[in-house]
């Protein structure tokens, strides 16, 4: 059905893919693994006729054809009909419309009658269980719950060929059973689908072949129940295998209290009334890491939006190293709590890098010779030194969860929360990540981790805390998490490492 | 959300251009500023989102129109009084128009803009443009003050500081907000490629359309 053939790329002069080719038949669901930066997104972006379509690159050479024509003589219309994408950042391809108005978008423009696209949209909603985000705008949804929107909006004409490129990122794992289960049950003989991801593991039942992808070539089809044990493989592709043994962390004794949170409850509310979060209280202490998940849309966010004083609380308490927050300014509260966003292009708004990181350091006042110096090391520490002078906008998302790295290292705030970082799944970014998290401890710091990734918590967090209700429904050790009431509530597969089997 | 939310945007835009057309019609500030109040007071009790930054904005704004014109025609030799009465009226015209007009940019979302507009058969260059002028204000604004956010996240004290420094942090935020507003053309420009917008075709909409428009679409029982 699709062919790429010899495809050669590049966005500056050393190409990303390099004569690289690949068949898709119909009916196959083929995942593409490989490590972040290894041209993932291309690829998928030139399957998808986005480049050179519509992302011009630098040198494009090579051929794409969908059933034998090439993509190149499709009208867009037809092209973009018979191809749904969903890309990897999904702020790239959505803008301030409701949750129906994306999922309509492509039948409305397609003239399709209003009776139709209400009972489709109503379908796909239905079916990826959103019917709690109804009249919802997308720009005011989780990261998460905006990606299943776009997903149905791909899916909304019934697509040939679906392309998604990190599909999980953001999800919980009961939303990613979901998006299998639709994968599953929508498509059909005639369609296939095209998946880029770090986290094989997800996608276990539905894809059947798999194909690696490192400088800029694209290994053979291989069956992906012949390639889960094969872990030296997957690490070769420079990702965590989806069958392996957990590398869990030495837990030290915590140290004193830095921050607390009692009895938060938030002005902001749920459609229904109820406070989004509703007494909800934890401490962090001294070299903890702790891992806090909960479902889409169950709170995270405004929690730390509460932490550091963007969410008004209407009663509890904030102390930051022992003393009452209230009354302190975000500004002050985030020079010792330091937060890094899923999406870093979030709270990224200098020139450089080196402006950034020397923005941590002085928090907008006039550096010196010394605050160059450690922003330029704490640079080379995360593999960043060469990209001083770059803009940060125009890193990669994985240099730009670098930079949010370096940056709190180097703010020396007592706390930093991760929300969801992207560099879990990637051997060189979790390198990083641990690099960070072994900074932050040996100084007496600590790092409160929001993710979906319960293997990573499992692997990194000292602690648990589990959200829901708008309360901390668990707070303990990580390996008695899984066995709690408030995880089992959440009806989530608990993860599990080899000999028990794949990991969630 | 108020209902009055709801009401068809067009039905917004031609009521904001009659008060406005009224406000400048008014002979002097003994009616401009009663109807400047009262359109004021409007946006408050439609619970208006971002009320309060427009008020600030309005508040600045009857400032810097007050001074500069009684200061204009006290020098072409107006009595204080009547410079004053001109400058009022003046300001109260201003505030008024702005004011109807915020109200249909926060009210009115992009998608039920594209709804109103497909529903009327406007031609997609129109949908478009109506969309992209009335919608991308409140997004940029949101991003303005995303991006302040950022900076207070970040240790940037823009709260606890001198009116002035606050002035020279919200102009420094400009360019980063110039970079936002190009990525959002880009992300706009390429929703629209790859989900089929075709200047050339005639959209319709899922919405339901009238006086008001359709906020959301109720399940559908299936037999």
């Amino acid at each position: 059905m699709l062919a790429l053939k010899d495809i050669t790329v590049s966005h500056g002069e050393e190409p990303v893919l390099a004569g690289a080719n690949l068949n898709l038949s119909a009916g196959e669901r083929l995942l593409v693994c490989g490590a972040a930066g290894s041209a993932k997104s291309t690829l998928l972006n030139v399957a998808a006729g986005l480049i050179p379509r519509l992302v011009t690159p630098s040198h494009f050479a090579g051929e794409v054809t969908l059933s034998g024509e090439p993509l190149s003589t499709m009208s867009k219309d037809t092209l973009f009909a018979e191809i749904g994408l969903v890309m990897q950042s999904v702020e790239e391809q959505s803008w301030d419309l409701g949750v129906e108005d994306l999922i309509a978008f492509p039948m409305e423009n397609r003239s399709m009658p209003k009776a139709e696209i209400r009972k489709r949209v109503d379908a796909l909603l239905k079916q990826f269980q959103l019917d709690a985000l109804r009249g919802r705008r997308v720009l005011t949804l989780s990261g998460g719950e905006r990606r299943m929107v776009a997903i149905a909006a791909a899916m909304a004409l019934s697509p040939r060929l679906l392309i998604l490129d990190e599909p999980t990122t953001g999800l919980d794992p009961a939303a990613r059973q979901r998006l299998t289960a639709a994968l599953g049950d929508t498509l059909d003989s005639n369609s296939a689908v095209l998946v880029a991801e770090q986290d094989p593991a997800a996608f276990h039942g539905v894809a059947r072949t798999v194909r690696f992808i490192s400088e800029g070539q694209v290994s053979e089809a291989r069956g992906f129940g012949t390639l889960v044990n094969e872990e030296r493989l997957w690490r070769e592709a420079g990702i965590l295998p989806p069958r392996r043994t957990a590398s869990r962390p030495k837990a030290s004794a915590p140290g004193a209290e830095i921050l607390g949170v009692r009895d938060v409850t938030t002005i902001l509310c749920r459609a229904h009334g109820q406070p989004v979060l509703n007494g909800a209280g934890f401490m962090v202490r001294a070299g903890e890491v702790l891992g806090l998940i909960g479902r889409n849309g169950a709170g995270k966010t405004t929690l730390f939006q509460s932490i550091l004083g963007l969410a008004r609380i209407s009663r509890g308490t904030i102390t930051i190293e022992g003393i009452d927050a209230t009354g302190w300014t975000v500004a002050r509260r985030a020079r010792r709590i330091a937060y890094l966003p899923q999406n870093m292009r979030r709270i990224l708004f200098n020139m450089t890098l080196a402006e950034e990181v020397l923005f941590a350091i002085t928090a907008g006042a006039d550096p010196g010779e010394p605050d160059r110096n450690r922003a330029q090391a704490c640079l080379e520490k995360y593999g960043l030194g060469g990209l001083s002078e770059t803009n940060p906008f125009a890193l990669s998302v994985r240099q730009q969860a670098l930079l949010g790295l370096a940056c709190a290292d180097v703010a020396g705030a007592a706390v930093a929360i991760l929300d969801e970082p992207l560099l879990g799944r990637d051997l060189n970014g979790r390198a990083m990540l641990d690099l960070f998290i072994r900074s932050m401890t040996d100084k007496g710091r600590a790092v409160l981790l929001i993710s979906h990734d319960l293997e990573l918590v499992e692997e990194v967090a000292t602690r648990t805390l589990i959200l829901a209700d708008g309360r901390v429904a668990f707070d303990g050790d990580s390996s008695e998490a899984w066995q709690s009431a408030a995880f089992r509530a959440l009806g989530w597969p608990a993860p599990s490492f080899t000999p028990d089997g794949l990991v969630a | 959300m108020n209902s009055v939310h709801n009401v068809n945007f067009f039905i917004k835009l031609t009521f904001a251009f009659a008060i406005m057309a009224i406000a400048w019609l008014l002979p002097d500030w003994r009616s401009s500023v009663p109807l400047a109040a009262a359109t004021v007071a409007l946006l408050a009790i439609f619970r208006v989102p971002g009320i309060r930054t427009y008020f600030k904005g309005a508040a600045l704004l009857v400032l810097l129109v007050t001074a500069s014109w009684i200061a204009n025609l006290m020098i072409q030799g107006e009595t204080l009084v009547a410079a004053v009465e001109t400058a009022l009226a003046m300001a109260a015209r201003l505030v008024t128009t702005t004011a109807v007009f915020f109200f249909v940019m926060e009210t009115s979302t992009p998608g039920s803009i594209l709804a109103a507009s497909s529903a009327a058969r406007l031609p997609p260059i129109a949908t478009l443009v109506l969309s992209l002028t009335f919608g991308v204000i409140p997004m940029l604004r949101h991003d303005f003050e995303r991006i302040a956010d950022a900076q207070r996240a970040r240790g940037m004290e823009i709260d606890d500081v001198s009116f002035p420094m606050r002035l020279r942090f919200a102009l420094a935020r400009g360019v980063p907000l110039l970079i936002q507003a190009v990525r959002m053309a880009h992300a706009i420009s390429l929703s629209l490629s790859i989900y089929g917008f075709d200047l050339s075709r005639k959209r319709t909409t899922w919405r339901e359309v009238g006086l008001l428009v359709e906020h959301r679409l109720p399940g559908i029982e299936t037999s």
